[in-house]
């Protein structure tokens, strides 16, 4: 296929979500007033404007370059989701500026409710602001946005000069098939949203519904599992690091979570001691990743290892963790658990102190067991708690467990345990290679952005934070 | 991205506190010492004291000049430091700077595009001696001149230099009714199978090496295959990599095929130094194919834990030519535009630091190999290698190796991540079981791709 192709369908694709963002659904805050002008039709026809401004604002500022001769087919599918991806923010910014216009404040349209305004002019806000805005641009924004101008070149510290390199940093990390890139995270994500929409519609009461609400939350499973083909299955491609990064963070996450609670509920309790107890499970907090890979190679190293000692004393031959991926990748997963669990076990505990007392003793009274109560009271009670310690946990798994990897496998067997932070750092430091360090940085960034934005749509409505 | 921010702001902050500037100065006096920065790659007590030891010494008898020595963690640490150094104009004078990066060192150049390093030979010229220290560049062993001659000069100070040997165990080789260390790969697998077949074997195997691509470089050197194109990266730049040969295939085949037997050991970390080391020192293993560099280390283990070990020339492939085996280490780096007093005070301290007496100490300190003819006559002479016959071996093999660009070593560029490349797949090989030929192939097409990047940043 032809640049000019993708040059249209990136285009297109920009205008589609431009509408979507801007224009969509249909029912604003303005319509229901009727304050902002244009119906829907108006808004349709803006929205699509400001799509294909964010989409040709990107694509101009890189130059066209995914389209040029020599560009790989893949980056020009990348190119269309980075039009998509404009023209959404384009449209979503728009959206949030006409939508403050209309609950007063700045922005444009007319409404007897006003947001505060500062009576000493409209620069105090930012004054008051700018020490926190300074830093945040100095060391978060700047680099971020440096970031993502690296992860299209190809450059290293103290080269006399830099190649650029489009989208072929990201292209390399993805199959060399585009339509495949294309097509299945589209369908993914339209299988998922299908099955949304059917669930939305479908008659509470009917069987159809209960099937819908039982698979929607395995959409993400099948987007997963589309991501997982669309990675490059070479060796040393990028499909092995995605898949080390899903099974490590999973299970992490998962286990730290069900065993802190478990622990959390079993020392909520009047025993002698408890504060003993407590204290010493919440101490592993305490140390570093790194202290916990060493203390976990000192335990399960085959050859001079704690546990080896102990079972070659039975006879039993311990195996050798590094050898074998699954053993290397349960390793890690039980060294980030165990550091984990201090912290879950801490924030549970607070949590359980929020239970109402007189919710559980009226279901005591009314016959529910143990499990029931702790099913349909406590769980429910601890939604936000749990909510943001699996936000916590995940980025912990993401981003933390550098130091724990390399001290306990470095990566090993043959790249099982090398997770998208442990190779972002052999490429981009230990090698060098600022660019593709730059662009799988890019990578997990998006991967930690969409997950944030998964849960939080995930968790609407159904956690409860108290009140009315 | 953060680190390096980091590494900037710091280096900013340095340069503030102390900058001076590097312009052809006043002569150095007592009154007004120079100083002369040298960074090195070494933190342990042993190799650090030892450098600081000799810039004290050199400090006291040159009172204009003071040598300070700063330690970093690894050699891409004194790389990365002294880049940044360099860019906010104040380098350190002297660089510890490793085999491996040769090529990025020569390629390495400032913001206004000048190369960092300047020539040892040429800063030299044709003095015999500088501020009274006899020049002993000239007096370097060959195997370590012809490595670092690049355009038919040699371009830093050698320093520590090493190769691999192998270190047996003789107490086990000789229960198992060996009496002299396996020389070809084929007597390896035969004393292995005697080993294994003792009722007490070495519990964890018989042999053992890193997963490091200097063993693969050095097998690649004694079968007369080179690495990259262009005479290995000699006659000109190496623009093509051949890691798929069939000499590398022949290697790594036996490799994996000795570790299929049971008999090599593969401590499951790429790089293992200390794994492979401690396994031998344990006794866990019968041999090990290590670094010359830790000789008097080794030996002294084995004086510790009860058994005799003797070192001998790395195993070689009994079908193909003997060509020869290459050095291994670090050559002291000249950086480019210091002051006239500065640079000799430099280059009097790289030729002080490398005098025979200070390389013969530095020999016995570690084993790497003492690094000019003078140094080695001296120790023969005082009678060192009867007593310590271990620690001549990596000399005498590197005297062995003939003077072709297979068996003196490739150069190039962006060698550190291309030996990343090798290690990860023979660890696959090693762990999966995969097609030795087939996993090659595709590391080579990765390494290819990191000769092209490099290539088109930094060649002409």
């Amino acid at each position: 296929m032809s640049g000019s192709l993708y040059l249209v369908l990136s285009l297109v694709a920009g205008i589609a979500t431009g509408v979507l963002s801007f224009g969509w659904p249909v029912e604003t805050a303005t319509e229901r007033r009727g304050a902002f002008g244009p119906g829907p039709a108006g808004r349709g026809v803006i929205g699509g404007l400001l799509g294909l401004g964010g989409a040709a604002t990107i694509l101009g500022a890189m130059g066209l370059c995914m389209f040029a001769a020599d560009a790989e087919a893949t980056e020009g599918v990348l190119a269309i989701g980075l039009a998509a991806a404009f023209g959404w923010m384009f449209g979503a910014a728009a959206k949030a500026f006409v939508d403050r216009g209309d609950s007063g404040g700045s922005g444009f349209g007319d409404s007897e409710i006003r947001t505060g305004a500062y009576r000493l002019g409209w620069y105090w806000p930012w004054l008051l602001l700018s020490p926190t805005l300074i830093i945040l641009v100095f060391f978060l924004y700047w680099p971020a946005i440096q970031t993502f101008r690296l992860s299209t070149k190809l450059t290293r510290l103290g080269a006399p000069r830099q190649g650029e390199r489009c989208l072929a940093n990201f292209s390399e990390l993805l199959v060399p098939e585009p339509v495949l890139v294309a097509a299945l995270p589209l369908a993914a994500i339209g299988l998922m949203w299908g099955v949304g929409l059917w669930h939305r519609r479908a008659n509470p009461s009917t069987w159809g519904y209960s099937v819908a609400r039982t698979v929607r939350p395995l959409g993400i499973v099948v987007l997963l599992v589309a991501l997982y083909f669309i990675f490059e299955s070479q060796d040393g491609g990028y499909r092995q690091i995605y898949l080390n990064t899903l099974i490590i963070s999973v299970g992490t996450v998962a286990l730290s979570m069900v065993a802190g609670l478990a622990l959390a509920y079993l020392t909520f309790r009047r025993v002698r001691g408890i504060t003993v107890y407590r204290t010493l499970l919440i101490w592993p907090y305490a140390i570093s990743p790194p202290i916990a890979g060493i203390l976990f190679f000192m335990m399960f190293n085959a050859t001079g290892g704690v546990v080896a000692a102990v079972t070659a004393r039975w006879g039993i031959d311990f195996p050798d963790y590094t050898q074998n991926a699954t053993l290397a990748r349960l390793t890690i997963i039980l060294a980030s658990v165990w550091k984990l669990l201090g912290y879950n076990l801490l924030f549970f505990l607070a949590g359980l102190q929020t239970v109402p007392r007189d919710q559980i003793e009226a279901a005591a009274l009314d016959g529910a067991n143990a499990w029931n109560r702790f099913r349909l009271i406590v769980l429910p009670a601890l939604g936000p708690i749990s909510f943001f310690l699996l936000i916590t946990n995940l980025t912990y798994s993401f981003f933390d467990v550098y130091g724990t990897i390399d001290f306990l496998t470095k990566g090993a067997p043959a790249g099982a345990t090398s997770v998208a932070i442990y190779e972002i750092i052999r490429v981009g430091v230990d090698n060098g290679d600022l660019g593709r360090g730059a662009a799988q940085s890019v990578v997990l960034f998006l991967a930690v952005i969409g997950l944030t934005a998964w849960q939080f749509k995930q968790s609407e409505g159904r956690i409860n934070y108290g009140g009315a | 991205m953060k680190r390096i921010l980091a590494l900037l702001m710091t280096m900013s902050l340095l340069v503030v506190a102390c900058g001076d500037s590097a312009d052809d100065g006043p002569a150095a006096t007592a009154d007004d010492p120079a100083t002369i920065e040298m960074w090195i790659a070494f933190s342990d007590e042993d190799r650090l004291g030892f450098a600081q030891d000799r810039a004290a010494e050199f400090s006291a008898e040159h009172p204009e000049y003071i040598v300070e020595v700063t330690a970093f963690d690894s050699y891409n640490t004194v790389f990365e430091q002294a880049q940044l150094a360099i860019d906010e104009g104040n380098p350190p004078e002297i660089i510890h700077f490793f085999e491996a990066a040769t090529q990025e060192a020569l390629d390495a150049v400032n913001a206004d595009g000048d190369p960092i390093f300047t020539s040892v030979t040429d800063a030299i010229g044709d003095r015999t001696e500088i501020l009274g220290e006899p020049v002993v560049l000239g007096d370097v062993v060959s195997a370590a001149t012809n490595y670092y001659t690049i355009d038919g000069e040699l371009y830093s100070m050698p320093w520590n230099t090493s190769s691999t040997t192998m270190f047996s165990n003789m107490d086990i080789l000789n229960a198992a009714g060996i009496t002299e260390p396996p020389a070809t790969w084929a007597e390896v697998e035969a004393a292995c199978d005697a080993i294994m077949a003792l009722p007490d074997a070495p519990s964890e195997g018989c042999i053992t090496w890193p997963n490091h691509g200097w063993f693969y470089e050095q097998s690649l050197g004694q079968m007369g295959a080179d690495l990259v194109n262009n005479d290995n990266g000699r006659s000109d730049r190496a623009t093509e990599i051949f890691l798929d040969s069939p000499e590398a295939v022949a290697y790594v085949e036996w490799w994996s095929g000795l570790e299929q037997a049971g008999h090599y050991v593969y401590t499951g970390v790429q790089r293992d130094w200390d794994g492979t080391s401690a396994a031998f020192q344990a006794q866990n293993v019968a041999m090990l194919i290590y670094s010359s560099s830790d000789t008097t280390a080794l030996t002294q283990a084995g004086v510790d834990n009860g058994f005799e070990v003797r070192s001998s020339y790395m195993p070689y492939n009994q079908d193909i030519a003997y060509e020869g085996n290459l050095i291994g280490g670090a050559t002291l780096w000249l950086a480019n535009g210091l002051s006239t007093a500065e640079q000799d005070g430099a280059l009097a301290f790289l030729n002080f630091f490398s005098n025979p007496e200070n390389a013969a100490e530095w020999h016995k300190l570690t084993g790497y190999i003492p690094i000019t003819n003078a140094a080695v006559d001296m120790l023969a002479d005082e009678g060192f290698y009867d007593e310590s016959p271990n620690s001549a071996v990596a000399s005498e093999q590197l005297d062995a190796a003939a003077n072709t660009p297979a068996a003196t070593g490739a150069l190039v560029g962006n060698f550190v991540a291309i030996r990343d490349v090798v290690t990860a797949a023979v660890e696959d090989i090693l762990v999966n079981d995969v097609d030795v030929k087939e996993r090659m192939g595709s590391a080579q097409a990765e390494a290819q791709q990191l000769l092209d990047d490099y290539n088109e940043l930094y060649a002409e």
